[in-house]
């Protein structure tokens, strides 16, 4: 036991513990800042996508290298955490160490692999960040990242070093036939510098270890502290949803989205002190894949670096200082217009972070509170408002694809049928959308299913405005639609278009409104397996396109497949189920000019046409026009078509063939 | 006594500023009115005092002198109200005004309630929205939005008062030297009788000279498809549809457009569609008034050949 390194240790804790806490309490206090997101309860939901994404490693395991090299020096550091309290023990008696562990066979063998896997896990790292050097890094802080391995690797082989040099000097408490790599490492250490040595090794191990501590909470690698949090405090309602504004609040107390970072909600300033600059969103990001403005990551970096810059002000002046506004200070207008709202950045994020509630947050303060879009959206604005579809055309065209086919219209007073069938706005008025409903309608018709429609009492659900962020004409919207189908008590409804069934589903909950919604391929699917539908599979090779909320945010994933499998012949796309690319059209951009960039459609269809499939099967009337938009552009040798026409041919094809 | 800026046009008032007399009369105080250079006929409109603004410097439009003449004229009358029409020049005048002397600027109302304090109603979120508004200050300053109020007519013989303002350099930094035509000198979409629209069936973006041929014979605008400005063929500002230009003009002449919802949405409001197509299940074709079935590339040289013809045989009857 020496004094002298007990006074040392002592001072260099106190110091480094100091700064740590300093940074610390700063940080804590930006989150503090925030304005309220309710993300406590759900406390067994939250506790499991700790144990899956974070202790599990599940988002970063999904891309084999990297995710292997992540979670071997995160496992890595979980079973090494105990090794700082025996080195820091080391320091100040080389005979001392921890009770009981400090002397165990078997945590010296898993110190010794895990601290191997640990130094393997960085060389990767290199090699990943240096010869392979990925896309996804552009725009990240490559020397940072260079830094904190170079560090993480000084204290796994400072670790080893004196694990060696202790079993050359015989002061190991643990039996040395347990330490496979430092008892061999110890066999080439004599002499007698060996003591000097196996004191450098610990105290540069200590120093290692609390420079990285107090380096931590100013680096991107604040992450291994923050993610944890923030992975649980994520999302646990449906992953669709967005969280409405409550305009009945008292009015300096709604939060029209965000404007400045002080309007940020808690969870998104957790969110930007999250981010490590991975580059896993901007890697899968649509509209950064086809040179737009927007990279999700730097979207989220920019946010931060803002936070970081104007946050520390905001507290020093007790509230009174307004930072510049994000927009166009920190990102751009057209980054935040850029979103398709497709949620693959949100479902690859490893450490949690909700990119959308960021950019609908940014949309809403610009389009309810500065008036700033662009001006080509506007006409759908106007028209979703007042004439409840987003083409402006009159209300009693809406039964206009149903002429001849025998479609009930629900009137006032009737009573409900065992299905709504719930149109849409795209397929009651848009040529190319319109097959899917027809064929949905036959089908069902076919099926002996009782379901009806509301005709010209439909109105837009509101999606496309609420997420070009004007909330207040969707939840209008959604109040009427809501009162609408409670008075006809309408239980289950069916719809073709992915936009509807996500937001009648999981976001009318929020206004009054609870029903089983179900997509048409569900829906359809289980016709044909109970028996009610019988399709005549053909030749035909069909690539099914993955709506991005069906099949991301919202699970529906298997049923689509098996309608294609009981109609031809599947052949699977590259990006496809919850990892598909999107038509482009999500997120309102429908309703927006692509003029930056190359466009999306274009991208899909390319892949599609690379499958050599003859047919390009959708489920969304949005991504029929997308899709069927970009062949035309292109020039592809593909047919789009709706899941529900590809049925109604089968089946009419069985019948034909049974009658003849 | 409220206060109006009258804006003119070829020696006439225009619409919106006699919108916003008609809106000023509901303050039930005497409305003045306020003409910069020239006088004009308001006899019918409820304008008690027509204030002619005169000045050496006041031939071209300048944003700031309107507002320095505004000011001076609304203190010297102690006007309750000023009101200007939400046109371009009437937002620009007025924003100056409020900047120059701090009063507050309601933009976009559509109905007023004198007070004290004055009430307004205005147009928020592209219409979407009525937003109540008071004044708080001495003097409240108006735009009202353009076609929101219908002109209802008030006989009343107005006195004609010159007004001499003192003008300063400053006041005139920012005026009009100059006007010039829009390059390409076509006509505008928005105001085009006839519009000839090419679409993809076009092919190319040489193909569009025989676009712009039939268009100029006819005096028409040249109008396109979404796919059109995707390929780069021609320019976002010549695309007419959901997200692009609405168009309403007499004949909508569509050329190898097939009739995607987005694209119908934006010529609605033509009077009669023809369509030339060789697809005859095009969509177009349902909406089309006239249709022609067959390739535009022959199709549309020869109505321009037969135009060409007729105008040279008219001439030439012309001439005997």
């Amino acid at each position: 036991m020496s004094p002298s390194a007990a006074v040392a240790l002592a001072t260099l804790l106190i110091v480094s513990g100091a700064l740590f806490a300093r940074r610390a309490l700063l940080l804590y206090r930006l989150v503090r800042m925030g304005k309220p997101a309710a993300r406590f309860g759900d406390v067994p939901a939250r506790a499991k996508a700790e144990a899956v994404v974070v202790v599990g490693q599940s988002k970063l395991l999904q891309r084999l290298l990297p995710g292997a090299m992540h979670a071997a020096i995160f496992w890595g550091f979980l079973v090494l955490f105990p090794t700082i309290a025996i080195a820091m023990i080391g320091t100040v008696d080389p005979h001392g160490t921890l009770p009981w562990l400090g002397a165990q066979g078997w945590y010296t063998l898993l110190v010794d692999v895990f601290a191997l896997l640990v130094l393997l896990g960085v060389v990767a790292a290199f090699v990943i960040r240096k010869v392979q050097r990925p896309k996804r890094f552009v725009g990240s802080h490559i020397g940072e990242a260079d830094l904190i391995l170079a560090m993480i690797a000084g204290i796994v082989c400072t670790l080893l070093l004196w694990h060696a040099s202790q079993i050359a000097l015989g002061l190991n408490d643990y039996p040395a036939s347990w330490a496979p790599i430092s008892g061999a490492l110890a066999k080439v250490l004599h002499g007698p510098l060996v003591p000097y040595l196996e004191r450098a090794a610990v105290w540069a191990h200590v120093l290692i270890i609390l420079s990285f501590l107090v380096y931590l909470p100013y680096s991107k690698h604040l992450h291994i502290v923050v993610a944890a949090f923030n992975v649980y405090f994520g999302r646990t309602r449906a992953r669709g949803r967005l969280e409405p504004i409550e305009f009945d609040k008292a009015e300096e107390e709604v939060r029209f989205g965000s404007a400045r970072v002080t309007d940020m909600t808690w969870k998104q300033t957790l969110d930007t002190m999250s981010c490590t600059e991975c580059g896993r969103c901007q890697d899968v990001c649509p509209a950064y894949a086809t040179g737009k403005a927007l990279s999700p990551k730097l979207l989220i970096m920019a946010i931060r670096d803002q936070m970081m810059a104007e946050g520390p002000k905001v507290l020093a002046s007790s509230g009174s200082y307004a930072p510049p506004p994000i927009v166009p200070n920190a990102v751009t207008d057209d980054v935040v217009w850029d979103c398709v709202t497709c949620g693959a950045c949100v479902r690859e994020c490893p450490v949690g972070i909700e990119h959308i509630d960021h950019v609908i947050d940014l949309r809403r303060n610009l389009v309810m509170v500065e008036s700033r879009f662009p001006e080509e959206a506007g006409t759908m604005l106007r028209d979703v408002d007042r004439s409840s579809n987003p083409w402006g055309r009159p209300q009693a065209d809406r039964t206009h694809w149903a002429e001849g086919l025998g479609v009930r219209v629900l009137q006032p007073g009737d009573p409900a049928p065992d299905v709504l069938f719930w149109v849409g706005c795209a397929p009651a008025f848009d040529d190319r959308a319109r097959l899917g409903a027809v064929s949905t309608a036959k089908l069902m018709l076919a099926a002996g299913v009782d379901f009806a429609i509301l005709g010209p009492r439909e109105a837009c659900t509101g999606d496309p405005a609420r997420r070009m962020g004007d909330e207040y004409t969707y939840q209008r919207l959604a109040g009427q639609n809501v009162g609408t189908l409670n008075g006809a008590g309408v239980k289950k409804i069916v719809t073709t278009c992915p936009h509807c069934f996500n937001t009648i589903g999981n976001e009318y909950p929020d206004f009054g409104g609870g029903y089983e919604v179900v997509h048409h391929t569900e829906f359809l699917a289980e016709l044909v397996r109970d028996g009610r539908l019988a399709p005549l599979p053909s030749e035909r090779t069909i690539t099914y396109h993955d709506s991005c909320y069906l099949a991301r945010h919202n699970d529906v994933r298997s049923q689509p497949r098996e309608l294609v499998a009981a109609v031809g012949k599947p052949i699977e796309m590259a990006r496809n189920r919850e990892r598909t690319f999107c038509c482009g059209a999500g997120g309102a951009r429908m309703w927006m000019e692509e003029k930056r960039g190359r466009p999306i459609n274009h991208e899909r269809v390319r892949e599609a046409a690379e499958t050599g499939a003859e047919t390009l099967a959708v489920a969304c009337p949005f991504c029929t026009v997308m899709l069927d938009d970009g062949v035309r552009e292109t020039g592809a040798k593909l047919q789009v078509i709706d899941l529900a026409t590809l049925l109604a041919e089968a089946v009419e094809k069985r019948k034909a063939k049974e009658t003849s | 006594m409220v206060l109006v800026l009258v804006e003119q046009s070829d020696g006439k008032a225009i619409d919106p500023s006699l919108q916003t007399l008609t809106l000023a009369r509901s303050f039930g105080q005497p409305v003045h009115a306020l003409l910069v250079g020239s006088a004009t006929d308001l006899t019918q409109h409820g304008v008690a005092v027509a204030h002619i603004a005169e000045h050496v410097a006041l031939g071209a439009y300048a944003p700031d002198a309107w507002a320095a003449i505004l000011n001076q004229l609304a203190v010297q009358l102690n006007a309750s109200a000023v009101l200007a029409a939400g046109t371009d020049r009437g937002n620009e005048v007025m924003a100056r005004f409020a900047a120059r002397t701090g009063l507050a600027l309601a933009a976009n109302c559509i109905s007023v309630a004198p007070g004290p304090p004055v009430t307004v109603t205005r147009l928020r979120w592209g219409g979407s929205l009525l937003e109540e508004a008071r004044f708080n200050s001495e003097r409240a300053l108006i735009t009202v939005a353009p076609h929101a109020v219908p002109i209802e007519l008030s006989s009343m013989p107005a006195d004609i008062e010159p007004f001499a303002p003192d003008l300063t350099g400053q006041d005139l930094l920012v005026r009009v030297v100059e006007h010039v035509a829009a390059s390409g000198g076509g006509v505008s979409l928005t105001e085009a009788r006839v519009v000839v629209s090419g679409g993809r069936g076009v092919g190319s973006r040489e193909g569009f000279t025989m676009i712009e041929e039939l268009a100029g014979l006819l005096g028409a605008a040249v109008g396109c498809s979404r796919a059109v400005t995707s390929a780069g063929w021609r320019p976002h500002t010549d695309q007419v549809g959901q997200t692009g230009t609405k168009v309403a003009p007499e004949v909508y002449i569509a050329c190898g457009i097939s009739g995607a919802t987005q694209h119908m949405a934006g010529c609605k409001g033509a009077k009669r569609i023809l369509a030339i197509n060789s697809d005859a299940q095009a969509p177009i074709m349902s909406s089309a008034d006239y249709a022609v079935v067959g390739d535009l590339k022959e199709i549309v040289p020869a109505i321009s050949a037969e135009i060409r013809a007729g105008r040279a045989q008219g001439a030439l009857n012309e001439l005997r």
